[in-house]
């Protein structure tokens, strides 16, 4: 349950970008979250909610897009899309068959990528 | 008006964990964040370590658990600093509650420093506290596809710790296929077989923090 954590870092950012602009009402953030992130947008959403519920960000709505796991095989070194999710890290190579031990190459990151205030 | 940001959401605790690593390089102290299951050891894993390296090594430990200061009690008994914080149902540890722990340690002449997360192998995994390596610690009584369902743990790890091999002849776990799968996602994990009941296995782990410990030199 660390979602929570996660939240208050993007309301954190939120209000220091909006501060920074002399903005003052959020309504819009969109985060892309790689499919290994180990974050579970409906808890994130649950939780941001829960601390956007009053004030200036009352109403702000979070959108959590999904970025796609790409690997890597550590055998022919081509990277390929990993379709099954986690359990792509364990599954041999689509294009060489090597077995597992591939290297992330995309999938991991959590940023904002934008906001949308007035 | 849309606003193009492009940050990290935990920028802030990766700023911190920063700071600490650059305060612990200063100072030369090898610094491992311990990672496991509740109930897998970390502790026992401690009060061996701090006992039987003693002679050699100054060593302070950080623990993290939810509630009470148990842990940091049974690591003081064997005469290392030990500092408790409580995050009061918080799920991990980052980088400000070990700023604000090491103000209550003495870091003089410290050479390592443990950090015992709170018992989570997922939370704890995302959230840099400034350590040198995560060491994940695993046990014989829990599932052998631990390193299947939480890969991340073992693939940023540097050791892995399986701990009470003297259960072994009594339930079902299969070393091969735990290590097979925490050395596919990442194969130079360092893997080490112990029992912190016993003694067995632990002198490979005591040479791990002794290669560690002297290749972390003061800056």
């Amino acid at each position: 349950m660390h979602e929570m954590s996660i939240a208050a870092n993007i309301v954190d950012i939120a209000r220091e970008e909006l501060g920074r602009r002399g903005l003052r009402t959020l309504t819009r953030v969109e985060v892309r979250c790689g499919a290994l992130s180990n974050v579970v947008a409906d808890s994130l959403q649950l939780c941001f909610e829960a601390l956007t519920a009053e004030g200036p960000f009352a109403g702000a709505r979070l959108d959590v897009v999904e970025v796609p796991l790409v690997l890597r095989c550590r055998s022919c070194g081509k990277t390929f899309a990993g379709t099954e999710g986690q359990a792509s890290l364990w599954l041999p190579c689509p294009l060489c068959g090597a077995e597992p031990g591939h290297t992330v190459e995309q999938g991991r990151e959590f940023f904002i990528q934008q906001l949308e205030a007035e | 008006m849309e606003i193009p940001v492009i940050r990290n959401v935990l920028e802030a605790n990766d700023k911190m964990a920063a700071q600490l690593r650059g305060l612990f390089a200063a100072r030369g102290i090898l610094v491992l964040n311990l990672i496991s299951s509740p109930g897998a050891g970390k502790t026992s894993l401690l009060e061996r370590t701090l006992t039987d390296l003693a002679p050699e090594f100054r060593m302070a430990v950080i623990e993290g658990d939810l509630q009470t200061d148990n842990d940091a009690r049974r690591v003081a008994a064997s005469g290392a600093q030990a500092v408790q914080i409580n995050t009061e149902g918080g799920c991990h540890l980052d980088g400000n509650m070990v700023m604000q722990a090491l103000g209550a340690l003495n870091l003089d002449g410290v050479d390592i420093l443990f950090i015992e997360n709170v018992g989570n192998l997922v939370c704890p995994v995302e959230f840099d506290c400034g350590e040198d390596a995560k060491v994940a610690l695993l046990s014989v009584t829990e599932g052998d596809d631990k390193p299947e369902k939480y890969p991340l743990l073992f693939n940023l790890a540097q050791a892995m710790v399986l701990n009470k091999v003297d259960l072994l002849p009594y339930v079902d776990f299969d070393v091969q296929r735990a290590e097979k799968f925490a050395t596919m996602a990442n194969e130079n994990l360092g893997v080490f077989e112990v029992s912190c009941r016993t003694g067995e296995g632990l002198e490979g782990w005591y040479n791990w923090l002794r290669a560690r410990r002297a290749a972390k030199k003061p800056a």
